[in-house]
């Protein structure tokens, strides 16, 4: 008989050590941009773009520049975290209407409503700034005191989102809203007695998302804020010191105000991976 | 032609029976094999060798499903024009006949709406339907009347007069159209506001004849979390979308058929006007001396699918392959690989792509390490690198950026293949790789179709990644004209005309264009995705 | 405690699909009635339609002589258990069950208290004194001979308490509990408890609240086999128990049997039979009823009835079988003549005769299931009909239980009093009253038969 060259046990071990040399690696590289962001934002040498990583000379400053009173980054941080914890009230409210109605109710308008949203989302979304623009600035709500204008824009249409939360919906059974209403409640008593309770996740999937939203935000923020530094969010705010006008002096300042930015955001969404990680899923399956 | 038989074909000279041959081939050969088809059953089809059923599949896609697919579409247009029709009629019959046999408060509330709702008793409707024709009249006389008289022209009193000096009471082009448009979008909602108040009346006839209870306003109250509870949560969604989406959308379209841009801008310089399909002509021919414009517009649609296309499948296979490396059976810690790459999702796009950027600057990190192995440092993303390597870059970047979030997709849907099918597939001898393109891969593509489709058209949409990592360059001249770079897409470029050139009409015509690729690719996909429809079973 | 009429009810869907066709149905007060059929057949549609879950298209419902058409399902004074549970997941089983408690608001009639009796005394007293201390003005009299009126009504009638108090809902909950064996598990999530289980938390959410009418849907069909048949008794002490009008719905036929104090037997939307559920094994009014009441199905033959003189014989495998008895005068009665017929005669009604005689037929055994107390055997005949018997083992000799194999001839007799005697063309069963309803072809129902 022939004799096998390599037992299945040994065959795995191969295969699974590769695997690790594989995951090691991956890790590595989705790692390192933000080791290096972070070694930039303590270097307080040369303030411009430098090509190296390792910091010339250690240091706080680069921080205790943008919480000082030359930077406006204090400003531009709260800014966006206001912006962000109206959006993510907002935005969750609006599409958690929207979804709860068109999963559980059966009307007239509803396909038409759904194909409608379905094609308005289809032209992209930059069309409506200027006509947002004039209305906010009809408003008072551009420039310096872009904020409530933002937060107007942020939650307005967020109905349009509503498909995920709606492709959770759908998966609860029709019989528990059955056996609530033959129980003596109303829809209302339905919706917020037995299946707002049971959306937890998806909830939380969405307040973190649209909370997320916001600190990234950069193209409609940009267009409000039309320049003007107390109306700004952090993602306007920090591209502005990438400027060509601006790097040189300011490059180390925008690493460590994406360390700061980064930080709360990461810890919060190690806290809630669990249901953003759900969220993604169900919403993918759903389309 | 004539069909001819064995004998009379044996008759025919040299030279005809040539000619005979020809046309047979061209007139019935040809399209026998690739314009006719027969259907099969599915015992012949399966009986048909692997090339024959491919060619098989190929021809019912195009002989049956393409022209069905378009039928099926052309039925769906004719009977939704015949339902506008038919609730048009419907709608009139309803009003004339609702007026005939109506009591005189019926007959009131054409006039003055609310008066058959006082008169039954449903006093919060009442008040409702005539506070709306109240705001509606008083609308119409103060603002609405004016912006509507004038959307036609779209103003005619000009800013600047023959001095350029600025003119007291000018008219705003701009305003105008927005106002118009708010103007007609509250007309139709007051018509179907009276067209309610009218149907009240009808339908509380009948109850009164019926010698049923109208409805209270108390059960009004009532019925505003219970019965129409679905209304009740829509009222602010709907509206937030109608003033906040569809208004400027509409506004837009309407933009792309005017002259709106930086020498009209309709407030200070000049008025603009309606001028047709210019625009959209122009798009096509427009000739600046080097005919730019059209040749950019193929050059940037061209590279927007091509991205759109690679940034979706490697996203996609790649972060397939990541997820089923940390799913492997007996890999370790496999919460904590996972956790490395979500980390990466939730610092905010901006920062990492920023710092991306900055990290493949030509005296960036990267050519760093270059020059410190002794190598000559590259253009990764800028002006003076080829087209090719920044396109690439951006491609391999968008891979840093996407695999995460595909890693999290595909582990879902991964865990829900039943693992009965690998067993199954296992014991009749498939290895690795074949379970992994017999069974994975199928699944998944079944599965996840529809969000392919959605990712596709998303990065079409992609401006994040290249107007932050790249902002189109590198900017070849006779682009530059036309303010756009070769790795621009459309979304991008429509950007860069409106914003940085205000030239507002020629971005609302891509926009329209944008919209009308991404709406024909997912009406087409969506139609022909076997997840969405599982019409033929055996293909 | 209530009467359900359904009235000429139908159900029809979008798209002119009829799930249900004019439906007739008097459910009394406190009986048990059972919709049972294939699925499909409208049954369920049926019992949604009395819950208010669904619209009825045409006709009308009435609970308690009231039409509850356009009344939505919680104003009905229902109750319902759902066939997937329908247990409210974030809730515990005492709050399941409390559900439909905590939501009535309605006012509600308790007696007074001693102490309050007397507090009412003190006060009616009070305001005598006040009358007589009042002579000479007329409206403060008037008033208060009014109030002292209101007093003694309110009085007689007892205090009127909004809902139910944290006490009422305890008790009632924990009773319900107590009666399904349920008590431990009053503090788990339905999560942490079994199918049966959580069955009976469903039933007990339907028990606590007062309700006219009590709905199953399907309850034990998500359960296992022996767990079903346990529950099915419960069901039985239940309804002893709780004692309102039961609807409930099954696709088989032996929870229809054994719950039932009458069964509506559908088809496609229409009723096949309404019957107690001797009526429906005995005298099916179609051979639908015939073969989907019973188990094995039963055995039809396409054959004639003889009439001959007074006697009447059926024609079977070239035998003339006399029929005598009941059935015969039956026939008579009816005037039946010599035709074509489709002759039903149930598995268990089949002999298995130990000799040959001029009455039997020979079979071959081809398949023997053992069913532990009987035997289900599939034989067929020399022309190769196909037949099923049921037999008792319990009679048989060890000698006997061997030959019951594949391959062995058995003598078969007939026993004339079980035989069902259908029309060939309609399937209806020739003994049936006028009101009964055709299983083949489309159906028509008894009053427009008579217009055609």
């Amino acid at each position: 008989m022939e004799k096998r060259s390599m037992g299945m046990a040994a065959k795995r071990r191969v295969a699974n050590i590769t695997t690790y040399v594989i995951l090691v690696l991956i890790s590595i590289i989705w790692i390192i941009p933000f080791i290096f962001l972070l070694l930039n934002a303590f270097d307080v040498g040369n303030p411009g773009l430098t090509g190296n990583v390792w910091p010339e000379k250690w240091g706080l400053g680069n921080f205790a520049y943008l919480f000082s009173a030359e930077s406006n980054f204090l400003r531009w941080y709260f800014n966006t975290f206001i912006i962000a914890l109206f959006a993510c009230v907002g935005q969750t409210a609006m599409q958690f209407m929207m979804a709860y109605a068109l999963s559980r109710f059966r009307f007239k308008l509803r396909k038409p409503m759904m194909n409608m949203m379905l094609v308005l989302g289809m032209f992209p979304g930059f069309l409506t700034m200027i006509v947002l623009y004039e209305v906010l600035s009809g408003l008072g709500m551009t420039g310096d005191s872009a904020v409530p204008g933002l937060i107007l824009v942020n939650i307005a249409s967020s109905g349009m989102g509503y498909y995920v939360a709606k492709g959770f919906l759908d998966t609860m059974p029709k019989s528990l809203d059955e056996a609530a209403e033959v129980d003596g409640a109303t829809k209302f008593q339905v919706f917020y007695k037995v299946i707002m309770p049971l959306c937890k996740p998806i909830v939380i999937y969405t307040v973190l998302t649209s909370f997320m939203g916001p600190w990234g935000d950069f193209v409609f923020a940009a267009a409000i804020a039309k320049g003007a530094q107390g109306g700004m969010n952090v993602a306007t705010g920090l591209n502005s010191w990438l400027d060509s006008s601006n790097i040189a002096g300011f490059y180390k300042y925008f690493c460590a105000g994406g360390v700061i930015v980064a930080i709360p955001v990461i810890i919060l969404f190690l806290f809630l991976q669990k249901y953003y990680v759900e969220g993604v899923t169900g919403g993918a399956v759903k389309g | 032609m004539e069909k001819l038989d064995k004998d009379s074909y044996l008759k025919l000279s040299k030279w005809k029976r040539f000619v005979y041959k020809f046309k047979y081939f061209f007139l019935i050969t040809i399209p026998r094999v690739f314009f006719k088809i027969e259907i099969l059953d599915a015992l012949s089809y399966l009986k048909l060798n692997r090339w024959q059923k491919l060619g098989y599949k190929i021809k019912y896609f195009y002989l049956i499903k393409i022209p069905r697919f378009f039928k099926n579409l052309g039925l769906k247009i004719w009977k939704g024009i015949k339902g506008f029709g038919l609730g048009v009629a419907h709608f009139f019959k309803n009003l004339f006949v609702t007026f005939k046999e109506g009591d005189k408060f019926t007959k009131l509330s054409y006039l003055f709406m609310g008066v058959g709702s006082f008169a039954r008793g449903q006093i919060l409707r009442g008040i409702l339907f005539a506070l709306m024709e109240i705001v509606f009249i008083l609308y119409m006389i103060l603002t609405g009347g004016y912006y509507l008289g004038k959307l036609n022209s779209l103003g005619l009193v000009q800013p600047l007069d023959a001095d350029e000096n600025l003119v007291a009471n000018a008219d705003n082009s701009f305003r105008i159209l927005l106002y118009g448009v708010l103007t007609i979008f509250f007309i139709v909602a007051f018509i179907y506001t009276w067209y309610l108040n009218i149907k009240q009346n009808r339908i509380n006839e009948q109850i009164k004849k019926d010698e049923k209870a109208i409805a209270t306003t108390k059960d009004d109250l009532r019925a505003v979390v219970d019965q129409q509870f679905h209304r009740t949560l829509l009222a602010l969604p709907t509206l937030g979308i109608i003033v906040f989406t569809l208004l400027p959308i509409v506004f837009m379209i309407l933009v792309a058929f005017t002259n709106y841009d930086k020498n009209h801008n309709g407030i200070s310089n000049a008025l603009f006007g309606w001028v047709g399909f210019d625009n959209f002509g122009q798009l096509f021919s427009w000739s600046n001396g080097t005919n730019t414009f059209s040749a950019t517009f193929g050059e940037i649609l061209l590279w927007t699918l091509i991205w759109a296309f690679f940034a979706t499948f490697t996203n996609y296979f790649l972060g397939l392959v990541v997820a089923m490396l940390i799913n492997k059976k007996g890999i370790k810690l496999k919460k904590v690989w996972r956790t490395i790459l979500v980390m990466s999702i939730a610092v905010p796009q901006f920062i990492s792509l920023l710092y991306i950027k900055n990290i493949f600057a030509f005296d960036g990190i990267i050519n760093d390490i270059i020059k410190f192995f002794g190598g000559q440092p590259v253009h990764f993303m800028d002006d003076q690198a080829s087209p090719l390597m920044v396109r690439v870059t951006v491609i391999l970047i968008n891979i840093w950026i996407g695999i995460p979030y595909l890693m999290l997709v595909t582990t879902g849907i991964l865990m829900n293949i039943p693992a009965d099918l690998y067993e199954s597939a296992s014991i009749d001898g498939a290895n690795v790789f074949q379970q992994y393109t017999k069974i994975t891969l199928p699944y998944m593509l079944f599965v996840t179709g529809p969000y392919l489709l959605t990712s596709f058209t998303g990065n079409m949409n992609n401006f994040n990644v290249i107007y932050l990592l790249t902002g189109g360059a590198p900017h070849p001249q006779e682009m530059l004209k036309v303010n756009a770079g070769q790795t621009d897409l459309l979304i991008t470029w429509l950007f860069k005309l409106t914003i940085d050139d205000s030239n507002y009409a020629l971005g609302a015509v891509l926009g329209i264009i944008v919209f009308i690729i991404v709406a024909v690719i997912s009406l087409i996909v969506y139609n022909i995705l076997p997840s969405t429809k599982n019409e033929e079973a055996f293909q | 405690m209530a009467r359900v009429q359904l009235e000429n009810v139908k159900k029809i869907y979008s798209g002119n699909v009829t799930a249900v066709h004019d439906f007739n149905l008097d459910i009394a007060d406190k009986e048990f009635v059972v919709f049972v059929g294939p699925s499909g057949c409208g049954k369920s549609t049926t019992l949604r339609m009395i819950a208010g879950l669904e619209d009825i298209s045409e006709g009308t419902c009435k609970i308690d002589g009231e039409v509850v058409n356009d009344l939505q399902p919680k104003d009905r004074q229902i109750s319902m258990v759902f066939q997937n549970y329908a247990l409210y997941p974030h809730l515990t089983v005492f709050e399941n069950m409390a559900f439909p408690l905590r939501l009535d608001k309605k006012i509600r009639i308790h007696p007074w208290s001693e102490e309050e009796l007397k507090k009412i005394d003190e006060h009616i007293e009070k305001l005598i004194a006040q009358h007589a201390d009042a002579t000479g003005n007329d409206k403060k009299r008037a008033q208060l001979e009014k109030k002292i009126e209101e007093l003694k009504a309110s009085k007689e009638k007892g205090k009127e308490v909004k809902g139910f108090t944290q006490d009422e809902i305890f008790e009632r909950v924990t009773n319900a509990a107590k009666v399904l064996g349920i008590t431990n598990f009053l503090t788990r999530k339905p999560k942490a408890m079994s199918g049966g289980q959580r069955q009976r938390v469903a039933i007990g959410r339907a028990m606590v609240k007062d309700c006219k009418v009590f709905l199953m849907d399907e309850p034990l069909s998500n359960l296992d086999a022996k767990l079903r048949n346990q529950m099915r008794a419960e069901i039985i002490l239940l309804r002893k128990r709780i004692n309102t009008t039961f609807v409930y719905v099954t696709h088989d036929q032996t929870e229809a049997m054994t719950l039932g104090d009458r069964i509506v037997c559908m088809r496609d939307g229409f009723i096949m039979q309404v019957g107690t559920p001797t009526q429906l094994f005995d005298m099916p009014d179609n051979l639908f009823v015939a073969q989907f009441i019973g188990a094995p199905m039963m055995n039809t033959f396409n054959t004639k009835l003889l009439k001959d003189g007074d006697k009447y014989y059926v024609d079977l495998f070239n035998r003339k079988l006399p029929i005598s008895g009941a059935k015969a005068d039956a026939l008579k009665e009816k005037g039946i003549q010599t035709r074509d017929i489709l002759l039903g005669i149930r598995p268990e009604h089949l002999i298995v005769s130990k000799t040959a005689s001029e009455g039997t037929i020979p079979v071959t055994i081809e398949v023997n299931e053992m069913m532990g107390s009987e035997y289900h055997l599939h034989v067929s005949s020399e022309d190769g009909t196909k037949i099923i018997v049921r037999i008792p083992t319990i009679n048989l000799s060890d000698k006997e239980r061997e030959e019951m194999v594949t391959g062995h001839v058995i003598n078969l007799a007939f026993e004339p009093k079980a035989m069902h005697f259908f029309d060939p063309e309609s399937e209806i069963n020739l003994l049936a009253g006028p009101e009964a309803v055709n299983s083949k072809g489309p159906i028509i129902l008894p009053g427009e038969r008579e217009q055609a």
